[in-house]
C-alpha cells in the first residue's frame, strides 16, 4: 500500500423490542387517561412512589395500596437541553425536570414548558429551583409519559 | 478476612482515537503491558475476567468472545462483569474476589472501550427506562447537570463559587493530564479558557466534560504467595465497597448520594480509615464532569457537605495539595467508559508502587481508586496500600 | 477451606410472562428469601445473571435488575452470564467476607427478537456478521460434521428431542410442553438442515434464584445444603474455523471440575447430569466430551436409554434447555435444577435413585465456546 490509512466500516443495527407494563404500570397509564396522576404507597416504610411500583425497593415488600397524589409540586432540579442526541424524542430545546410531587416521596422525571424556550435568560428567570410547577395534560391520550404534555411554573 | 491479594501489574493502552487498530488489537496492547508490568507471561494466567460497555456501545455482544484471544483467556476460565460506569471497578473486585476464594494464584483483569466506534450518549439513553424517563434522557450530560444544580441549590452553593470551583478542577485535570503519556487529552487550559467554553448543558461546558476515548487497561491481582514468588513489588488491596441505589432517576437523594457514600464508608472500614483527607495519600476518582467531582468529595468525607468548592478552591485537591486527586488527569481527560474504572484502580496501584513517573504523589501509601455507573446509580470503591 | 453450598432455590416458568421484568424478577427473588426465612438485609451480597440490550432492550441490565433483586444500598454486581454469576456468588462465600450471597438470573425472551439474529452479535462486524452466521448456522455445522465423522444418525440425535420433551411433561417451570415422537422431530422444518425445529432450543422467560451460604450459615438455614463440589471453565477461539467444532474445550473444562471434586469415573460417581443443550445432537456431544461415554459413542449412548429418567446417568430430567431456554438465565436453570435432585425436591421428574453427586454444564457462543462445568454434592 502506497500510504498508511486506517479504514473504516460504518454500519447500523435496528432491533425490535415488546416491553411488558406489567400489572401496576399499565394502571398507572389508565389512570393518566382520566388525568390522575396515581402512586403506591408502601405498608411498611409509609413512602408514596410514583412512577407507582409493585413492591418498595427499599423494603422488599409488595406495594398494594394506590394512592392520588397532587398534580402540583416543587422543582426539586432541572436541565436545559439544548443538544442533539440520537433518539431524542423531544424536540431541543428542552427542559427535563426532576419533580417531587405533593403527596409523593420521591422525584418524578418530566419536562418543563409552557413557556419560550428558545431564550434562555428568559428562562432561568422563570424556572426556578424549589419553584412550583403543575401538570398540563395532552388531550389526546396515547397511554404513554406524554399524556401528562408538560409542567408549567405555577406564579 | 480472608486471603490477602495484590495487584502485580498494570498496563494501559496510548488512550485517544485509535483508528490505527482494531478492537481487539486495542485489549492486546493493555494486556501485552500489563504481563511485561508483573513479569509474567499466559502461561502463569489462571483466569480472566473482562468487562466492557453493554452491546449497544461495543457493536458487538459478549465480547469475551471477540477478545478471547486477545486478553489471553482461551483454555481458560473466564468471567464477564458489568456495571455500566462502574465496570472498571466491578471487574477488579472480581479479580480480588477470584483470587481471595482459593480458586486461583493469578488473575488477569481487563477493562476496554472503543469509544469512537458507538454512540456512548445514545447507550447512555437505553439505560433508562423505556416506560417512563427515556423520554426525557439527555444522555450523561443530562444527568449529572441535573445532579449538580440539585447538590449546589441544597447547600446554597453560590453559582459563581460553584462555577469557578468546577473551572479550577478542569484546570488541575488537564495539567495532571500533561504528565501522563496514556492520556487522552493533553492540553492546558485556563479559568477563562473553561468559562467560556461552549455551553453543553447550563452550567456545565465542554471543558466541564469527559471526551470519548479509545483505551483499555488490564491489572494482575496475585495471592500473597504467588505475589511473593514473583518479586514485584505488590500494591494490596486493602478494602473494597460497591453500592447501587434504585433505578429510577429521583427516587434516591443524589445531593448526597447514599451509594457513593456507602461504598466508600465499607472500603474504609475494611481499610481501617476513620479520617480520610488525612490518611489517604492521592485518590483517583471517577470524575466525568467536574461540578460532580465536588459531590464525590463530599460522600468520601474529604471535607463536610456542601463544602467542597471551598476545599478545591484552596488548593485542598490539587497536586501538592493535601490530598491530590486525579494526579493522572482523571476521567476528565481519558475515558474509555469500560476502562475507566479499572484505569483508577491502576493508577492508584502506580501510586503507592512508586511506580507513576512524572505524575507520581511523592511517598504516597494509601490510595483510593473508584468509578461510578448507570444514571447515577451505582459507586464502587477500592483502596490499596503499599502495605498489608 | 471454607465450604459454599447452595441452601435454597425458586424458579419461574419457563412460559412467556405478562410482568414487567422488574416485577417478575422480584417474585422468584421474594420466593426464595421467604423460603430461607430472610429478608433481603440479611443477604451479604447478590450477584445478577443478565444479558444487556440485546436480551431486554435496556444498556446495562444491571440498572434495570437492581431494585427487583434487592439490592438497594447492597454489595453486589452482575455477570453477564449465569454460570458465571453462580461461581462469582460462590467465591463471594469462599472468600470468607460474606455468609451468605443471593445468584439470580433473570430474562424474557418472549420481549426480544429471537436468539438467531441476537447471536449473530456474537460475530464481528468485518468478516464474521456479514456471513450469516449465528449460534444456529454453526450448531448445524457442528451437527453435520459430528454425524459424518462418527456414523452418528439424524434419528438418534432427533432422540434427544424426545426424551427431554417427555421429560418436561412432569417439570411444571418447563416452557415447550408437548410429547413428541420420534416422527415428530425428524419431520418438523428443517429451519438449519440438518437441524430440525423440534431439535432447536425455544426462547423462554425465566428467573431463577439460589441462595449460597457458607458452611456454618448454611447448616443453620437448611437440613440438606448442597455443596460445591468443583467448577471448571474454558474458552475457546473466537473464530469458529480456528477450531475444530468436535473438539471444543468442554473436556479441559469437565477435568478441572472433576478434579476438584475428586471424580475419576464420571459416569459411575455422577448420579444426575443437566446439561445445556440447545440443540438436541450437542446433548450427545457433550455427554461424550463429559466422559460420559466413549468419542463418537454419543449415538450408541442415546440408543442404550442410559440417559433417560430411570437410566444409570439420567441427562435433563427437567427437560433440559431444548423445553426451556431463557438463555442468559439457562446455566443458574441447570445448577437449581441439579441442586433440587440433590435435595430430593424435583417433585414429579425427581429421579428414581437417590442423587449425592450431580453435574450441571452452561455453553454460550458458537458451537460450545465457552463451557463451564460445575460439580454438586449432597
Amino acid at each position: 500500500m502506497a500510504k498508511e490509512e486506517h479504514r473504516i466500516v460504518k454500519g447500523q443495527v435496528t432491533v425490535p423490542y415488546e416491553l411488558a407494563l406489567g400489572r401496576t404500570w399499565s394502571a398507572f397509564y389508565d389512570f393518566l387517561k382520566d388525568e390522575r396522576i396515581m402512586g403506591k404507597k408502601c405498608g411498611k416504610c409509609s413512602r408514596v412512589l410514583v412512577p407507582p411500583r409493585s413492591f418498595c425497593p427499599r423494603c422488599y415488600v409488595d406495594m398494594d395500596e394506590w394512592v392520588e397524589v397532587s398534580q402540583e409540586g416543587v422543582l426539586e432540579t432541572w436541565v436545559y437541553v439544548n443538544m442533539p442526541f440520537f433518539a431524542q424524542e423531544i424536540r431541543i430545546p428542552f427542559i427535563s425536570a426532576q419533580i417531587r410531587l405533593d403527596g409523593s416521596d420521591s422525584g418524578f422525571i418530566h419536562q418543563v414548558a409552557g413557556i419560550d424556550l428558545n431564550d434562555f435568560d428568559r428562562v432561568r428567570e422563570t424556572v426556578k429551583l424549589g419553584g412550583r410547577v403543575r401538570a398540563v395534560w395532552n388531550p389526546e391520550k396515547r397511554g404513554n409519559i406524554l399524556d401528562i404534555a408538560y409542567f408549567e411554573p405555577v406564579d | 478476612m480472608g486471603n490477602a491479594v495484590a495487584i502485580i501489574g498494570t498496563g494501559q493502552t496510548r488512550h485517544g482515537r485509535r483508528t490505527d487498530l482494531c478492537y481487539p488489537d486495542l485489549v492486546r496492547e493493555a494486556v501485552t503491558a500489563a504481563l511485561d508490568d508483573a513479569g509474567i507471561t499466559l502461561e502463569d494466567i489462571d483466569g480472566v475476567v473482562l468487562g466492557t460497555m453493554p452491546s449497544m456501545m461495543e457493536g458487538v455482544s459478549s465480547t469475551h468472545f471477540y477478545f478471547a484471544e486477545a486478553m489471553g483467556s482461551l483454555g481458560k476460565p473466564v468471567l464477564k462483569v458489568e456495571t455500566c460506569g462502574s465496570t472498571g471497578q466491578s471487574i477488579g473486585h472480581c479479580g480480588f474476589f477470584w483470587v481471595a476464594s482459593g480458586m486461583a494464584d493469578i488473575v488477569l483483569v481487563v477493562g476496554s472501550e472503543k469509544m469512537s466506534e458507538g454512540d456512548g450518549q445514545a447507550t447512555m439513553t437505553t439505560v433508562f427506562d423505556p416506560f417512563f424517563q427515556r423520554t426525557f434522557a439527555a444522555g450523561a450530560p443530562g444527568v449529572f447537570t441535573m445532579q449538580s444544580m440539585e447538590w449546589m441549590y441544597r447547600f446554597g452553593i453560590p453559582e459563581e463559587k460553584g462555577r469557578e470551583a468546577a473551572a479550577l478542577i478542569s484546570v488541575s485535570n488537564h495539567d495532571n493530564a500533561m504528565d501522563n503519556p496514556h492520556a487522552h487529552i493533553r492540553m492546558r487550559v485556563t479559568m477563562d479558557d473553561v468559562k467560556n467554553a461552549r455551553v453543553i448543558t447550563y452550567p456545565v461546558r465542554l471543558l466541564d466534560v469527559c471526551p470519548a476515548s479509545d483505551g483499555a487497561c488490564a491489572v494482575v491481582f496475585a495471592s500473597r504467595k504467588a505475589a511473593r514468588k514473583i518479586g514485584r513489588k505488590p500494591a494490596w488491596i486493602r478494602g473494597l465497597g460497591f453500592r447501587g441505589e434504585e433505578f429510577f432517576y429521583g427516587e434516591s437523594d443524589k445531593a448526597v448520594w447514599m451509594s457513593a457514600t456507602e461504598a466508600a464508608g465499607e472500603a474504609y472500614r475494611q481499610a481501617g480509615i476513620r479520617d480520610p483527607l488525612k490518611e489517604l495519600d492521592v485518590a483517583e476518582i471517577y470524575n466525568p464532569f467536574t461540578y460532580q467531582e465536588m459531590i464525590f468529595y463530599e460522600c468520601f468525607g474529604f471535607c463536610p457537605r456542601g463544602e467542597a468548592p471551598d476545599y478545591v478552591l484552596k488548593g485542598t485537591f490539587r497536586k501538592g495539595g493535601e490530598l491530590p486527586c486525579d494526579p493522572s488527569g482523571g476521567t476528565l481527560c481519558t475515558n474509555p467508559i469500560g476502562a475507566t474504572g479499572l484505569i483508577r484502580l491502576a493508577e492508584a496501584a502506580l501510586q503507592v508502587t512508586g511506580k507513576a513517573g512524572e505524575r507520581q504523589v511523592e511517598g504516597a501509601k494509601l490510595a483510593l481508586s473508584h468509578a461510578m455507573g448507570g444514571v447515577d446509580q451505582f459507586n464502587g470503591v477500592t483502596i490499596v496500600g503499599s502495605t498489608l | 477451606m471454607q465450604r459454599v453450598a447452595i441452601t435454597h432455590v425458586a424458579q419461574s416458568s419457563g412460559a412467556e410472562s405478562r410482568e414487567s421484568l422488574m416485577d417478575f424478577t422480584y417474585r422468584v427473588n421474594r420466593e426464595v428469601l421467604d423460603k430461607a426465612g430472610l429478608q433481603r438485609e440479611d443477604v451479604g451480597c447478590i450477584i445478577a445473571g443478565s444479558a444487556d440490550i440485546f436480551h431486554s432492550g435496556l444498556s446495562c441490565a444491571n440498572a434495570f435488575d437492581w431494585d427487583g433483586i434487592g439490592a438497594f444500598l447492597k454489595e453486589g454486581s452482575r455477570a453477564e452470564e449465569s454460570a458465571f454469576s453462580f461461581i462469582y456468588g460462590c467465591m463471594r462465600i469462599l472468600s470468607g467476607r460474606y455468609d451468605t450471597v443471593l445468584v439470580t438470573a433473570l430474562v424474557k425472551g418472549s420481549e426480544n427478537p429471537d436468539n438467531d439474529p441476537i447471536t449473530s452479535f456474537y460475530g464481528d462486524p468485518f468478516y464474521l456478521r456479514p456471513t450469516g452466521i449465528n449460534e444456529s448456522v454453526v450448531a448445524a455445522m457442528q451437527m453435520r460434521q459430528y454425524m459424518e465423522r462418527y456414523s452418528v444418525t439424524e434419528e438418534q440425535c432427533a432422540q434427544v428431542a424426545v426424551k427431554n420433551l417427555g421429560n418436561a411433561l412432569f417439570n411444571p417451570c418447563a416452557d415447550r410442553k408437548r410429547r413428541v415422537s420420534i416422527e415428530d422431530v425428524m419431520s418438523s422444518e428443517r429451519i438449519y438442515d440438518p437441524l430440525k425445529a423440534l431439535e432447536c432450543a425455544p426462547k423462554s422467560d425465566g428467573v431463577v434464584a439460589v441462595l449460597l451460604a457458607s458452611e456454618k450459615r448454611a447448616k443453620k438455614l437448611t437440613k440438606k445444603p448442597v455443596w460445591l463440589a468443583g467448577y471448571g471453565c474454558s474458552m475457546d477461539h473466537f473464530h469458529p474455523g480456528d477450531r475444530d467444532l468436535l473438539k471444543g474445550r468442554l473436556p479441559e473444562a469437565a477435568k478441572r471440575a472433576y478434579g476438584m471434586a475428586g471424580i475419576a469415573y464420571p459416569r459411575k460417581e455422577l448420579d444426575v447430569a443437566e446439561v445445556c443443550e440447545p440443540y438436541a445432537f450437542q446433548e450427545l456431544l457433550w455427554c461424550e466430551q463429559l466422559g460420559f461415554c466413549g468419542e463418537g459413542k454419543g449415538g450408541k449412548w442415546i440408543d442404550s436409554g442410559a440417559s433417560r429418567m430411570d437410566g444409570v446417568l439420567p441427562v435433563n430430567p427437567s427437560g433440559g434447555v431444548l423445553a426451556t431456554n431463557p438463555y442468559p438465565a439457562r446455566g443458574l436453570y441447570r445448577i437449581a435444577e441439579a441442586a433440587l435432585q440433590i435435595k430430593g425436591e424435583a417433585g414429579e421428574h425427581q429421579v428414581g435413585k437417590t442423587v449425592r453427586k450431580a453435574l450441571a454444564h452452561s455453553t454460550h457462543g458458537f458451537g460450545g465456546q465457552c463451557q463451564s462445568v460445575v460439580i454438586l454434592s449432597a
